[in-house]
């Protein structure tokens, strides 16, 4: 018996260790967010410390962004950055989470679209229109801020963007003597050339779902124009405009002239590039971040890809330089930060160097103005998507499945996927797609 | 020894441990996902009560075609008892005879069981790949080209391909707990049967089998139980697709979680992923009948 009471006593011991390092943690959290109601009282000539949480896990850019805040924290003695790194994945609910939970740090990694709109709706992220009149905006390229603008508010600044390339194999190109395609109907007759000679045509991972999405993308973006795109994903257009039916069209235009592998709805994105790799398809359509897989050393067509914009579409409302894209990494300032104005300056000087840093290395393309940077520094497909693809161009809007948020997104994705299969009729796919959609 | 296991306060304290980690990790979280089941929430913002609704949203009005992905998990269930099964006995009665090389086979048998699932997935991708998979290069071998398919990618195949590697991967395992089941029969019972003239095959249907029915019957409940959940290969093979052709409630409501941000529905499809097991367990457990230890 006398063990049992010993026993007895340890567990009790336990408990009440566990329930008072509870309370901590718990009384913690409250202090903490006392502190950040009462803000803005922040004295200069104290030492603050900002936080940073963002997804740099691996190479290149984890060393870049190192330095950055290394030489950020020597030149301002006061304002220290301290950074918290976490995988991609876990990070999407770290980040939710700790928002949710007031317990957000000053600078938050994030994406532009669908992925920030729901903090920025809860009052959680700082508007920065404010901060940035002072010469800020000049600094970045033309649109880098639009996809972190809701209801005419900036609410972050963007330092890597997206792109749409049409990634051309331009050995198989002149073997076959066709023509780089600039129209649709040249598309259309490239498909059909490489198709009787037992080429793939396109490389396309439809098990995704979103490589495919990209197509149909790009194509309405061409049909109905950034404006109208944009018009339909915010509710204000309807998805039943002729516009998009005729994209849906196209795309099953491209499928019946064989432009995909039979297989395409079960292989993978990676089955895919590694396809074009070996040089057994013609073209490859996706985004920017391709580029890094087709100038891997093994790769066999290293060296003989073009980057070009995809072709214009007879007959389209969209401008030909439009590309499916934009600013999509961004840095937000936590709106209930203690020191929100250091934080801006901090963010400002973060989301400049990892802009122009990232393109160095062709990790990303850059949203601030890259004059600084020696272009022959740069990986030649990279300068090429920046020269023939952004440079120059109009407009962009982002990949459809970042723009919508999680649930839209998916049925977006999902449909796409029945137009590849021909499982609907364009006219379904604009139907199902207002009504899902624009519907809720 | 006898005191202590009479002893109330005794069997409290050793029986307390275990019981609290399991009320923690599997109870409560039970009781949790029945309470996120009742709400509309996107897992970020705050829920609200809608009752039975995500209920009848599975079942009545449903539009993902979550029933359809039931109809497939029981199809898997069928398959695993009536197909894998039998093949595990037959295997399992041939190795405990003790034929020649018997350690060797057994373990040839049991290893897809140790194999990483994602390994064996990307195995059978590779297999399934219609440019240069296996399958494909055979049929077109041995002069049947018409019968090469995009096994993964049609929506007539993606199921039926599926379910291969995921029968063929759990033989070894349902092999082995025969096996060792059909090994414990003590030799007296085969030495009688055989001096009375009875043939192998009458030995082992008379014999073996009836007296091997309590692990069949945790065979068959693992089989059944390990159908109705299933994710992880069709995760990697397929995650679904194409178009939902291969669908389970599992991915189902990974979907829904992770992609969909629609937790309270998802946690919904978990409840009624747990009482299906749960009413299969014991539909199985009074078919099989009372346990009669031998």
């Amino acid at each position: 018996m006398k063990l049992f009471k010993k026993v007895m006593l340890i567990l009790l011991s336990i408990m009440l260790i566990l329930s008072a390092s509870a309370c901590g943690t718990s009384s913690n959290g409250s202090s903490n967010s006392n502190a950040s109601k009462s803000s803005k009282s922040s004295d200069t000539n104290e030492k603050i410390t900002l936080t940073f949480w963002n997804i740099f896990t691996s190479d290149p850019q984890k060393t870049i962004v190192k330095n950055i805040v290394d030489k950020w924290n020597q030149e301002n003695p006061n304002v220290q950055i301290e950074q918290s790194i976490t995988e991609n994945d876990a990070y999407k609910t770290k980040i939710k989470t700790a928002i949710a939970a007031n317990e957000a740090p000053d600078i938050i990694y994030a994406w532009g679209g669908g992925f920030s709109k729901p903090f920025v709706d809860a009052g959680k992220i700082l508007s920065l229109d404010d901060y940035l009149n002072d010469g800020t905006k000049d600094k970045m390229l033309p649109g880098a801020l639009n996809n972190i603008t809701y209801n005419g508010k900036v609410y972050g600044l963007t330092f890597a963007q997206q792109a749409s390339v049409l990634y051309v194999n331009k050995e198989l190109f002149d073997k076959y003597n066709v023509k780089i395609p600039t129209t649709f109907s040249e598309l259309i007759d490239a498909i059909k050339t490489f198709k009787s000679n037992g080429i793939t045509p396109f490389a396309l991972g439809e098990k995704d779902e979103w490589p495919g999405m990209w197509y149909y993308d790009m194509i309405a973006l061409r049909e109905a124009g950034a404006q109208l795109s944009r018009d339909a994903l915010n509710g204000k257009a309807s998805f039943e405009d002729q516009a998009f039916v005729n994209a849906a069209e196209k795309l099953q235009e491209m499928v019946d002239a064989g432009a995909f592998d039979q297989g395409v709805m079960g292989l993978t994105r990676d089955e895919a590039t590694a396809e074009f790799n070996q040089g057994k398809a013609a073209m490859y359509f996706g985004g920017n971040f391709d580029a890094a897989s087709f100038e891997v050393d093994s790769s066999l067509v290293k060296g003989k890809v073009e980057a070009v914009r995809f072709p214009t579409i007879e007959g389209g409302k969209g401008d030909p330089t439009e590309y499916i894209g934009g600013g999509s990494d961004v840095l937000l300032v936590n709106a209930n930060s203690k020191y929100k104005d250091e934080a801006v300056k901090a963010a400002k000087y973060l989301a400049e160097n990892m802009s122009l840093e990232f393109y160095k290395v062709g990790a990303a393309l850059p949203t601030w103005k890259y004059d600084s940077v020696d272009q022959s520094q740069v990986d030649p497909l990279e300068t090429q998507i920046m020269n023939n693809i952004v440079a120059n161009s109009k407009d962009s809007v982002l990949a459809w499945d970042l723009y919508l948020e999680g649930d839209q997104a998916q049925t977006h994705k999902d449909l796409v996927a029945q137009l590849f299969a021909k499982q609907i009729t364009p006219q379904d796919y604009a139907k199902q797609m207002q009504e899902k959609i624009n519907g809720k | 020894m006898e005191k202590i296991l009479s002893d109330k306060k005794a069997i409290f304290l050793f029986v307390f441990p275990a019981f609290l980690v399991f009320l923690v990790i599997v109870l409560l979280p039970i009781f949790f996902s029945f309470y996120y089941s009742l709400l509309k929430w996107d897992g970020f913002s705050k829920g609200v009560f809608i009752g039975l609704q995500n209920y009848k949203n599975l079942f009545i009005n449903n539009t993902d075609g979550f029933i359809i992905s039931v109809k497939n998990s029981f199809i898997l269930a069928v398959l695993s008892v009536f197909i894998q099964l039998p093949i595990s006995l037959l295997l399992a009665l041939i190795l405990s005879r003790g034929i020649k090389g018997e350690k060797f086979y057994r373990t040839v048998y049991f290893i897809p069981v140790i194999l990483s699932t994602v390994v064996i997935g990307q195995l059978w991708m590779k297999i399934y790949n219609p440019n240069y998979g296996l399958l494909n290069f055979i049929l077109t071998k041995i002069g049947l080209q018409s019968l090469t398919n995009q096994w993964l990618g049609n929506t007539k195949t993606a199921l039926g391909a599926v379910f291969v590697p995921i029968l063929w991967q759990y033989i070894g395992y349902h092999m082995l707990l025969m096996y060792a089941s059909a090994k414990s029969i003590p030799t007296d019972i085969y030495e009688a049967a055989k001096i009375d003239g009875a043939t192998e095959s009458q030995i082992a249907f008379r014999i073996t089998i009836p007296l091997m029915k309590p692990i069949l019957k945790v065979c068959v409940i693992f089989a059944v139980i390990g159908s109705f959940k299933a994710f992880d290969l069709i995760y990697v093979l397929t995650n679904g697709g194409p178009l939902h052709a291969s669908e389970v409630p599992s991915t189902l409501m990974y979907n829904m979680i992770f992609f969909r941000y629609q937790y309270g529905y998802g946690s919904a499809m978990a409840i009624f992923i747990i009482l299906e097991s749960l009413i299969g367990t014991i539909i199985i457990q009074k078919l099989f009948g009372k346990d009669e230890a031998y």
